[in-house]
């Protein structure tokens, strides 16, 4: 457990409900931008999809339909737009009005590329970043809009590999930090994974006004796909991989950047099976140094310490894959199967809400 | 020996070996999965390899007869890949080798595009030019087209012409090759599988996910009972040679054989015992729809009278996958999520 006094007090003051979790239903406030509204993708038992965005009870704020299942977005800083892309390949990305659901723009992909699921933006947000995939080519990019003119494409970064995935800005203001799974696809072979013997992952620090690579980190094993990353607000890098060898190797999925090279966090044999080599979302909390991380496959979600890799909690939830961090110090997991729950720093779960939607991968 | 009759024999005698050397239900069943895919994967790599050596041996000396022993053999090949199809984890995974032997669906035909630049193309048809021709090439889908698609069977590149025979030897050839080294890997895989509990879920899901793609994808969305409602033989697997249907009576019984006695041996030890036979029961269902329903998709999507063979079928492989996806999978506490089988 972290939590200093400091933070205890702050908790008690902004969530309360940190303190109990048995007691009220609602939700600590969130950490980031909106800090009263969460939203995800979800799918409909209807088989239809949409975005749907939920207040601190668990109780749905809108539900904007789209025409495909979405993956994960981004909040526009300064503005009420909250973002989503289509799964990979993701033709398209939702501008909506975070207030209302309302939708506001559908942006197309260029000719020859697809969004992967995420994107985010520069602190003015004015820029918005996308990872995105020239497909013929299999080159990853990071595609550029200029959100003050309607989402007008502005550039291409290219990343120099293949697969690119999760995306966010480092507290700097300038750095994109990048998941590079390494993994080549094409939307003629469905899903198709084309080169599982000489993937190339790797976790990429760009600067966001050139374009330029400022750091490119390889993980131990070239099968260890780098998929989702977080930044702590003091700079701490956190990147998750997907390993794509057989289920009985166990090798580390969790890694942190330190001195220029991957820290892999390995835990005991139970967890490392438990996550089943698949971990979906990665949230180091903003007011501590835990992480948190959720695996669908396995039905596992974990809290381990940044700075050291000590595992301090994990749990079984069916299917969750979302993860955010809450004010106060504990976590909010969705899951497949409707669930949403508060998962605390000292391992207590609480389910929030039970609803008959299945949360897609990440909440925003 | 005949390719049924070989099946029969090698299931029943692993049958035994399996009982004997488990211990608790969970290893019993692993132990039931393990052999009875050995099994399959064995017929597998030998009806693969005799489908090569006809190939070879017709293309020297073709004949009528010759030709109608080919697309026997390539039946009974690609019938024994839809008895272990359902297996979707393990040294199957390595080099997409279930990808490489049926690449499907098709919504863009690549398989026609990519057999008629191999057929027209100056380039020698080598085993290294189908090794780095990728997934359409390399399986089941691109011998049927060159066998019995009109394009190919009714003009002048139908087989026997050398190229086609080479291009069809070729790729017989490589899949006979996989289906080989699929075999033998599975079998130098036996302790990492049944030492690692984690496979038995692997195994469940595997079997559920069979089910689930044979129910919504090989028969409720050719059947038009999905979107736009609309009816399209062209997604089923094996439309070409009109053995869409043997296809799914051959994934079936390639479930009931190599899945079901672990499932049930599974289910026998919890509370709802019943449920086994009831699964049991709902797979003889399904398997007495044939051999009525071996009706080619493509005719029979346009005549009532055989659309509704096809509606029963569906209704019974319905029940049979509500069986075992949802009450089975809840017994055995099994999720398939939502999340977990996106692979992003």
């Amino acid at each position: 457990m972290s939590l200093n006094r400091r933070d205890f007090l702050k908790a008690s003051l902004v969530g309360g409900a940190a303190i109990s979790l048995t007691g009220c239903s609602l939700l600590p406030q969130r950490t980031v931008q909106h800090p009263d509204q969460y939203a995800g993708a979800i799918a409909l038992p209807d088989g239809s999809f949409a975005v749907s965005a939920f207040n601190r009870k668990g109780e749905t704020l809108w539900q904007a339909p789209v025409d495909t299942r979405c993956h994960s977005g981004c909040n526009r800083p300064a503005e009420k737009e909250t973002l989503f892309f289509e799964r990979r390949p993701g033709w398209s990305f939702y501008v909506l009005d975070a207030n209302t659901g309302e939708r506001r723009h559908r942006i197309k992909a260029e000719p020859g590329e697809h969004f992967v699921g995420h994107g985010v933006f520069s602190p003015d947000g004015r820029w918005l970043y996308a990872t995105a995939s020239r497909y013929d080519a299999g080159e990853a990019i990071v595609a550029v809009y200029d959100a003050t003119q309607g989402y007008r494409r502005e550039t291409t970064f290219e990343l120099h590999g293949i697969g690119p995935h999760e995306l966010t800005l480092h507290p700097d203001g300038e750095t994109l930090v990048i998941g590079l799974g390494g993994i080549l696809t094409h939307p003629d072979y469905d899903r198709i994974k084309l080169n599982l013997d000489t993937m190339e992952p790797a976790l990429i620090l760009m600067n966001r006004r050139n374009g330029q690579i400022t750091g490119r980190f390889k993980p131990g094993h070239h099968q260890q796909s780098a998929r989702h990353v977080s930044v702590h607000p003091d700079g701490q890098v956190y990147v998750a991989f997907q390993y794509q060898g057989p289920l009985y190797e166990t090798p580390p999925l969790l890694a942190r950047l330190e001195k220029g090279s991957l820290k892999e966090f390995a835990f005991e044999a139970k967890t490392q099976k438990g996550l089943a080599n698949y971990i979906s979302s990665v949230i180091a909390h903003p007011e501590s140094q835990l992480v948190a991380a959720a695996s669908p496959v396995g039905g596992t979600a974990v809290i381990f310490r940044g700075d050291t890799g000590e595992l301090v909690a994990t749990t079984k939830i069916a299917d969750c894959a979302g993860v955010q961090a809450l004010a106060g110090g504990d976590f909010l997991l969705s899951s497949g199967q409707g669930k949403l729950v508060q998962f605390g720093a000292n391992g207590q779960i609480r389910e929030i809400a039970s609803r008959s939607v299945l949360w897609d991968h990440h909440l925003v | 020996m005949q390719p049924i009759i070989r099946f029969l024999c090698v299931v029943s005698l692993s049958a035994p070996i399996s009982v004997a050397l488990a211990e608790t239900p969970d290893q019993q069943a692993m132990t039931q999965w393990y052999e009875g895919i050995q099994t399959g994967y064995q017929l597998f790599a030998e009806e693969s390899k005799a489908l090569a050596d006809t190939a070879k041996r017709y293309c020297a000396d073709p004949s009528d007869q010759g030709h109608e022993e080919l697309e026997t053999a390539w039946l009974d090949a690609f019938l024994a890949w839809q008895r272990v199809r359902f297996v979707d984890f393990g040294p199957v995974e390595t080099d997409n080798r279930v990808w490489q032997f049926q690449f499907w669906p098709d919504p863009k035909n690549l398989i026609a595009r990519k057999a008629k630049n191999l057929l027209k193309s100056e380039e020698p048809i080598t085993a290294e030019l189908i090794d780095q021709s990728g997934v359409a090439v390399q399986g089941f889908p691109m011998l049927e087209y060159l066998l019995f698609d009109p394009k190919v069977a009714q003009g002048k590149m139908a087989m026997p012409a050398p190229k086609t025979c080479t291009l069809f030897t070729a790729v017989a050839e490589h899949a006979a090759g996989n289906s080989e080294t699929l075999s033998s890997d599975w079998q130098a895989f036996r302790s990492q599988y049944l030492e690692n509990a984690q496979y038995r879920d692997t195994t469940i899901r595997a079997g559920m996910s069979g089910l689930e793609i044979l129910e919504e994808r090989r028969l409720a969305q050719p059947m038009g009972l999905r979107g736009n409602g609309k009816r399209n033989p062209y997604i089923t697997d094996a439309w070409r040679s009109g053995n869409s249907l043997r296809t799914v009576e051959a994934t079936v019984s390639g479930l009931r054989q190599y899945f079901l006695p672990g499932l049930i041996t599974l289910l026998e030890n919890t509370d709802d015992k019943d449920l086994a036979d009831r699964i049991d029961e709902q797979f003889n269902e399904v398997l007495d729809n044939f051999p009525a329903a071996f009706v080619p998709t493509t005719e029979a999507m346009q005549n009532d009278d055989q659309f509704r063979l096809l509606q029963n079928l569906y209704v019974d492989v319905s029940q049979l996958a509500t069986q075992v996806n949802d009450q089975a999978a809840v017994t055995l506490g099994v999720v398939r999520g939502f999340n977990s089988s996106d692979g992003d």
